[in-house]
């Protein structure tokens, strides 16, 4: 692979050229029960080169999957056209780091066989069926292994390797009582198999589904709701674009210009945290090879800084957070590694508020420019501490901008979500608006 | 231009079939794309790239086994092969020898190809620039160009031979438009089987009118209202309704599982009798069309329903061995790293008799949906949740104020009983479609609908 990269950049440098080369390699395997046998089984292996090149200022990138000689020449001729036929841009440059950097996990585990990935693959569908003779389908089930591994190689002579490997189980309960149809589904990833918790994903799919089928709708008015982690953190994801000074850059952030502005509430505070120690995986590096380190984005509801890759911190006139993200097909951008949200001032729950459980249609039914997002929602109506009715059939409407500066705090622990990459304290948003009944 | 040579492919599916499996198929692909992202009045991305892969498919009865690499390398592909039918350990047997039959099939026509260089292409997409930021309150334009060439081959254990190359290409528009602390945007993204011709058929003044006004309407609108009302879903991306709420829903993936709510209603009444629906993989030109699918057959007009009777599934070969229902041209797949599942082409609501204002006059209080947004469906319970991106409220009959925020939610097999009254402005628009086998071009399409009643999400 080594060679492979040298060869290139050898190439690019005959043309006078910068770059830097993305090698990443893949290997997974998948299994899917249906009906107690395997209906699916996949197995793959992939690689894909992908370069940017930097000529006379501008930028080109091509990307192949074959890695022929022919190919990998025909690769860097047409970053090298890319590139000749777009404007120059003074912001874009490869980053002046050298060495060598690593991030390489490795995991304590014993091999296991097949046929105990197999047997506990149609376990996912098998338990799930014999739980509840409501059962219909379970729909979504899957064992997955991913096994990833990437290089690059600037031309200024910075090397970077990163591998990881991980785990995933799906599971589900698609439930039918008299025509009325209820399903949800959990997931669960970790670093090894003996760390899966199969029990967990069967479990919660069918309490949650179990309560949906009782689900009744709620009536049209505003109302607290509190969301769990895993919705929360779709939320926010969807509107990542506040974070980013790409989309600064780009005209597209309403945050734009409000650093050192208070943008939410004063109870609030947002870091991101590549190192965080309860990740799922740290990060140490970023797609620019640059090291990773902590960085306060809100504090106390103040805009500090965003999300920098050395393009935008050009253009803003900063330096890089080290948050340039890029894969081996796609240009250089911006993202995030995991988000704290922490809050102080907690207040008490409020007696009546809804726990939302399920979001669908954020994809469509967000504008990331303005913040407005409507969707549909399922989860459970709490007063005086418990949990009175499961509710569904509903939209909730609101402004995650206008959200976050009416914002509760109502817990101090940090609650994670299921892929341990984002981390929040319990919040409380008053006067959302619901169309039910 | 052959991607795998016959006798690898032979070798392939001979030891497939060796080790008991009862269909074996390959998928080779080859796929060369250009894109260019035209951002602050400039090209800012430019890239192309080759994507290539083979995959390969055991079925033993109801059971597939997939694997995919990059090498055309036939000791690789032994290898996977190998590894997948040990999978099932149903023992050796000798396989008949395989000779391949080249396919022939009718072509769907595309549209035609120019050779264009990369300057004229960028001139082209600063005019489209120049001519929404006319309106000085727009504050960003983003159109994203794709062209790309997937070229197939198919080879499978009944002797089958089958290549087509299809051409693609589409312009996404994106205006962003701000005024004070107000901002909206606007998109859209016409795109078709062929190649630059297609971008000259583009009317760009008439695209940017409508996308301004969109971006205008919505800026200064006030929050929709909620609650349940009729609602009007004018003709072009208000299919997608049709295809989130019900077209999945007859896509045998679902239907196998059970795990779709009209598996079991076939040749019953599930939608308005005003209602009549097709999936037809043959229109010339149109985004979702293909001559062959990726199983390699043929591609055919499907009537799904007919005057609200639900006619056929959207079935692959595996739908078919496992429900029964014949296959329809319809196993598609994002690349060679999805096995093929039946999938949508270009699926739309036929068109009825109505003018669109008898659909509004038969309204006296409701929402006018001009323009639909994305949407998306759990096929297992049929509930469905779509964005409207351009919507107005009706007042005895007439169309009165806009509003924003607007979200339509319900399941499929409730709202296909309330489409009352259908027009006859059939449009057809390109989309992406995203499933089980990946992200595919499809084109959803309708004339104006109207829905009885249907629950709206906005401001309480």
């Amino acid at each position: 692979m080594k060679n492979i990269m040298e060869q290139v950049m050898n190439q690019v440098t005959d043309h006078k050229a910068d770059a830097d080369l993305i090698l990443s390699t893949s290997k997974s395997l998948k299994m899917s029960a249906q009906n107690g046998s395997v209906s699916e089984y996949k197995v793959s292996s992939s690689q894909m080169l992908g370069i940017r090149v930097i000529k006379n200022g501008a930028v080109g990138i091509s990307y192949t999957e074959a890695l022929d000689a022919d190919s990998l020449k025909y690769m860097v001729k047409q970053a090298i056209q890319n590139a000749e036929s777009n404007e120059a841009n003074p912001n874009e440059k490869i980053l002046e780091l050298t060495g060598s950097v690593s991030d390489e996990m490795t995991y304590a585990e014993n091999e296991t066989d097949i046929s105990l990935k197999t047997q506990k693959a149609l376990e996912l569908e098998s338990i799930v069926k014999a739980s509840d003779s409501r059962v219909v389908a379970v729909p979504y089930n899957s064992y997955n292994e991913n096994e990833y591994q990437s290089f690059s190689l600037t031309s200024k002579g910075r090397a970077t390797t990163y591998s990881d490997k991980s785990y995933s189980i799906t599971s589900s309960a698609l439930l039918d009582d008299k025509g009325k149809k209820a399903l949800y589904y959990d997931y669960n990833i970790a670093h090894t198999f003996n760390e899966l918790q199969w029990n967990k994903v069967i479990e919660t799919s069918l309490l949650h589904a179990r309560n949906i089928l009782e689900a009744k709708t709620l009536p049209t008015g505003k109302y607290a709701v509190r969301f769990t982690t895993d919705s929360l953190k779709s939320l926010m994801e969807c509107f990542s674009n506040f974070y980013s000074a790409k989309s600064a850059m780009d005209k597209v952030n309403p945050w734009a210009n409000k650093l050192g502005e208070q943008v939410i509430s004063a109870d609030l505070s947002i870091e991101d945290q590549p190192l965080y120690a309860q990740a799922f995986r740290v990060s140490k590096f970023d797609s620019e090879g640059v090291v990773r380190k902590p960085l306060a984005l809100i504090t106390n509801g103040k805009l500090n800084s965003f999300l920098h890759n050395s393009v935008t911190a050009n253009y803003f006139k900063t330096e890089t957070t080290g948050h340039g993200s890029r894969g081996a097909a796609s240009s250089l951008n911006v993202s995030g590694t995991h988000f704290i949200v922490h809050g102080k001032n907690k207040k008490p729950l409020p007696a009546k508020y809804m726990e939302v459980i399920q979001m669908d249609g954020l994809g469509s039914g967000a504008n990331r420019v303005t913040g407005d997002f409507s969707v549909a929602v399922k989860g459970y109506l709490w007063e005086n501490g418990q949990k009175i009715m499961t509710f569904g059939n509903i939209t909730m409407s609101g402004n995650l901008i206008e959200m976050l500066k009416n914002v509760e705090v109502v817990g101090t622990e940090l609650e994670a979500s299921t892929d341990s990459s984002f981390f929040s304290v319990p919040l409380m948003f008053n006067d959302l608006s619901i169309a039910g009944t | 231009m052959q991607l795998l040579q016959a006798h690898i492919a032979q070798d392939v599916l001979s030891l497939g079939l060796s080790l008991g499996a009862d269909f074996v198929d390959i998928f080779i692909e080859k796929t060369q794309s250009e894109g260019f992202v035209f951002k602050n009045s400039r090209a800012e991305d430019t890239q192309s790239g080759i994507i290539f892969g083979i995959g390969i498919r055991l079925i033993y009865g109801e059971q597939a086994l997939y694997g995919y690499t990059n090498s055309t390398d036939r000791e690789e592909l032994l290898r996977i092969t190998k590894l997948l039918g040990s999978r099932i350990g149903k023992g050796l047997k000798t396989p008949t020898p395989i000779n391949f039959e080249k396919l022939s099939y009718p072509k769907i026509p595309t549209i035609q190809d120019r050779e264009v260089d990369a300057k004229y292409k960028l001139s082209f997409l600063k005019k489209i620039d120049e001519r929404l930021r006319t309106d000085e309150k727009v504050s960003q334009v983003m159109l994203n160009y794709m062209k790309k060439n997937q070229l197939i081959e198919v080879y499978n254990s009944e002797g089958l031979a089958a290549t087509e190359e299809r051409p693609y290409i589409r312009l996404y528009h994106q205006v962003v438009m701000k005024d004070g602390n107000l901002q909206t945007e606007a998109g859209f993204g016409p795109g078709a089987i062929g190649g630059w011709e297609f971008m000259e058929t583009l009317n760009i003044e008439e695209n940017c009118n409508m996308l301004l006004k969109q971006a205008n309407t919505t800026l200064y609108a006030p929050p929709c209202p909620a609650g349940k009302m009729p609602v009007i879903i004018d003709n072009g991306f208000g299919g997608v309704i049709f295809h989130e709420a019900c077209g999945h829903l007859l896509e045998t993936t679902s239907v196998e599982k059970k795990a779709s709510v009209f598996w079991d209603k076939m040749g019953e009444q599930i939608a308005h009798s005003a209602l009549s629906a097709v999936d037809d993989g043959t229109i010339a030109g149109s985004w979702g069309s293909l001559s062959i699918d990726d199983e390699g057959m043929p591609t055919q007009k499907t009537t799904l329903i007919e005057n609200g009777i639900l006619k056929r599934f959207i079935s692959d070969r595996l739908g078919e061995t496992k429900t029964g229902h014949k296959r329809t041209g319809s196993g598609r797949r994002q690349s060679y790293k999805f096995a093929p599942a039946s999938r949508m082409r270009n699926t739309y609501i036929e068109k009825g008799p109505h003018q669109l204002s008898e659909l509004l006059a038969s309204v006296p209080n409701g929402l006018y949906a001009k323009k639909m947004g994305g949407g998306s469906v759990n096929p297992s319970t049929g509930e469905f949740n779509f964005a409207v991106q351009e919507a107005y409220l009706i007042k005895d009959g007439k169309i009165t104020t806009p509003v924003k925020g607007a979200t339509l939610i319900g399941t499929g097999a409730d709202v296909m009983t309330k489409i009352s009254m259908v027009g006859n402005n059939l449009e057809l628009m390109a989309g992406m479609c995203g499933s089980v086998s990946g992200s595919i071009p499809t084109t959803v399409g309708q004339p104006c609908i109207k829905v009885d009643e249907i629950l709206v999400g906005g401001e309480a």
